[in-house]
């Protein structure tokens, strides 16, 4: 128990690091699942096309494997470009916060993207119908009746999506950003206590999910509450 | 930043050697967790609480943490405990391979077991009072009606499972194991080249997703002969 | 007769699904305050019909024309025709997130861009006039299916529209709903408001009908005033149409 007192602060400062990361990706997941869903629904067959690639890629490679290519391809390039102006460089890359929080939303994104899609697939017709023959434009129709309905069709999905996302930045300590797993491995080395450190970290994501889960509950509850008060 | 594509086919023995170990983890770690899962969700539907409550909490940790972590918390925690370091479990856990398995199959296990319970709780009620009508005990129905049409009802879910799993075993590198991506990240450490080896690494792993995708549509293309 | 040219006039106008032949050779003409029943029976290309007159359905040949506008492809006169027609649809179709007053004054607000509190009103009164003034805070989920299709009545009303189109408003009703709703739709009519319903309600044809259509395998078969046409049908298909309704 001392030894996790003794490195609270560390932790605390890894937590905000790693709630910093979940919503940096949250945002890009987001912009990835829109554009991806209406991509898939347009009539263009080239953004079909890239939408599907997008997808596939992200959905069949480990999440694991994606980081590294990202963090350490895009390192390599930036190496390379960087030398062809200084030989003296010796190494460059993206800040691993970043490429992290690139690397995790282009997996999420991927799955944010089907479920946008079924959830814009599954808006009744005869709503949209409505609201055209109220006269409404096409873009009104979009951001006032197919936005709010697809985001309460996609919300239970994409609860699942957000549990998986913040599991995700656990890997970001691979490349060196500085979240509680990072803090555990420090504190490891220090007080070779690795199963109290380890456990510990299990705690704080465990207690991260649960508030994940009880926030979606509550959003839940307030979008549905039409739904509710029929019956 | 040139391309290398003999690279490419020079680290192709080695990346197959860590396929033969990513496909064994893949294997392992799915039977082994799919079998515990069953287990799993028959005390988790279990009215006893004795029963099911242990089972939730299980279920809510292994599905609330990383895999990364859980996977740190048995390699490199556990041999902090005392008994495990001195006594006859020792054997196991000081090999990276069964740890990587072990973490895994809990995983699997966890998940597997919650994708099982949907499919039993989507089972329509009316079938099931109808065998009862039959005179059927509780035990019977659950073989002859709940299961069979739980298990197609979890198909789809169970699959983009077994996805995942096969995901997760890239982690496996961490602990220094030599798998696809523990091969790889080996090879780039060496050659400083991560877009050939990586990408390569990535083509295996999609590969294999998409054998697995297509070997359970056809799975599920068979059980669909009789009614939805 | 009339000295204005009709507020709605279908020429010659053809529709296909792909290769089936939905609309042949329409040819209508409807007065400003006329009330137009549209009945044949299902698959007969009725909804299709009036789904064209505010282009929820591209016509592909012959020419729509509402309000003085010719109906086109082109998103924006479809847009300036829907503003002007309002529609009831057989599933009701209010959006189920929206509060019954925020369904009325959703379109009144985006497109005839009326303050929060003008919008307010003009639903509250609307409200009040088809009797569920009282339902203004509730979700439409909590409704019954006729409160619900009187909502939507309110809803179109409030766009201030030339013409109502009906699209079988009371089919998905039961039958104690039904009157509530027909009685809305007639004081419409003696109002003034120029309608086209398509509906199997003859007792509601007989009543406030100016026109019936009868429409089968995609044309209009014949069209009359309700006496002539109930009494004395012209064509077989009719006739036997109207058995089948009346003896049920």
């Amino acid at each position: 128990m001392q030894e996790i007192i003794n490195w609270s602060d560390e932790f605390l400062a890894g937590a905000m690091v790693i709630i910093q990361l979940f919503f940096v990706s949250l945002l890009m997941v987001i912009v990835w699942g829109l554009l991806g869903a209406t991509a898939k629904l347009s009539n263009s067959r080239i953004a079909r096309g890239i939408a599907n690639g997008f997808t596939v890629l992200c959905r069949g490679i480990p999440e694991f494997l994606l980081l590294l290519i990202v963090y350490f391809g895009s390192a390599v390039t930036l190496t390379n470009i960087a030398r062809s102006w200084d030989p003296e460089i010796r190494f460059m890359d993206i800040p691993p916060f970043w490429a992290g929080a690139f690397a995790i939303s282009l997996v999420i994104g991927a799955y944010a993207t089907e479920t946008f899609r079924g959830a814009f697939l599954g808006i009744d017709k005869g709503l949209v119908e409505a609201a055209k023959a109220l006269g409404l434009t096409r873009f009104q129709v979009f951001w006032r009746l197919r936005l709010p309905m697809m985001w309460r069709l996609a919300l239970p999905g994409f609860g699942n999506h957000l549990l998986s996302l913040l599991k995700d930045t656990a890997l970001v300590s691979v490349i060196g950003v500085q979240g509680i797993l990072f803090t555990a491995q420090q504190a490891t080395t220090v007080n070779h206590k690795p199963f109290t450190m380890y456990l510990t970290v299990a705690f704080i994501f465990l207690a991260l999910s649960t508030v994940i889960v009880v926030t979606m509950k509550c959003i839940e509850k307030y979008a549905y509450r039409h739904l509710e008060a029929a019956r | 930043m040139t391309f290398d594509g003999s690279l490419i086919i020079d680290s192709l023995p080695r990346l197959m050697d860590g396929l033969w170990i990513t496909l064994r983890l893949y294997v392992l770690a799915l039977t082994c967790g799919t079998t515990l899962a069953i287990a799993l969700v028959l005390m988790r539907i279990s009215s006893k609480k004795y029963l099911s409550w242990p089972v939730m909490g299980y279920i809510y940790f292994f599905r609330g943490t990383p895999i990364l972590v859980q996977l740190f918390i048995i390699y490199y925690g556990l041999p902090q405990l005392e008994f495990i370091r001195t006594g006859p479990l020792w054997t196991f856990f000081r090999e990276p391979f069964f740890c990587a398995w072990f973490a895994l199959t809990l995983n699997v296990a966890a998940y597997t077991a919650e994708i099982f319970r949907g499919g039993i709780l989507g089972v329509n009620s009316g079938l099931v009072e109808a065998s009862k009508a039959l005179g059927m005990t509780y035990t019977q129905t659950f073989r002859k009606v709940t299961a069979p049409i739980a298990f197609k009802l979890s198909l789809p879910a169970y699959s983009n499972e077994m996805i995942s799993v096969l995901k997760a075993t890239a982690l496996a590198s961490t602990v220094t194991i030599f798998d696809v991506t523990g091969v790889a990240r080996k090879i780039v450490a060496e050659t400083f080249a991560p877009y050939e080896i990586f990408l390569s690494a990535a083509i295996i792993y999609l590969v294999l997703a998409w054998v697995i995708q297509n070997g359970v549509r056809h799975l599920e293309r068979r059980i669909s002969r009789y009614a939805n | 007769m009339p000295s204005k040219p009709p507020i709605i006039s279908l020429k010659s106008v053809h529709k296909y699904f792909g290769t089936y032949h939905a609309l042949r050779n329409i040819n209508l003409d409807v007065e400003e305050g006329q009330k137009i029943v549209v009945c044949g029976p299902s698959g007969s290309g009725k909804s299709t019909m009036i789904r064209c007159v505010n282009g929820l359905e591209q016509h592909d040949e012959g020419d729509i024309t509402v309000n003085g506008h010719m109906m086109t492809t082109d998103e924006k006169t479809g847009n300036l025709i829907r503003q002007e027609v309002g529609m009831v649809f057989q599933s009701f179709n209010l959006f189920p997130h929206m509060k019954v007053i925020e369904n009325l004054m959703m379109a009144q607000r985006m497109v005839r861009k009326k303050t929060k509190a003008e919008a307010r009103d003009t639903g509250m009164k609307l409200l009040e006039r088809v009797g569920i003034s009282a339902q203004a805070d509730k979700f439409p989920g909590q409704l019954s299916g006729g409160q619900q299709q009187r909502v939507a009545i309110a809803r179109a009303l409030c766009m201030n529209p030339k013409v109502m189109l009906f699209d079988e408003p009371t089919s998905a009703l039961d039958p104690e709903m039904i009157s509530e709703v027909l009685e809305v739709m007639t004081e419409l009519a003696r109002e003034g408001m120029t309608m086209i319903c398509v509906t199997h309600e003859m007792g509601f044809a007989r009543s406030v009908a100016d026109r019936i259509v009868f429409m089968d395998e995609g044309e209009i078969v014949e069209a009359g005033e309700p006496e002539t046409f109930f009494a004395n049908p012209e064509h077989n298909r009719t006739r036997k149409f109207l058995d089948q309704i009346i003896s049920h």
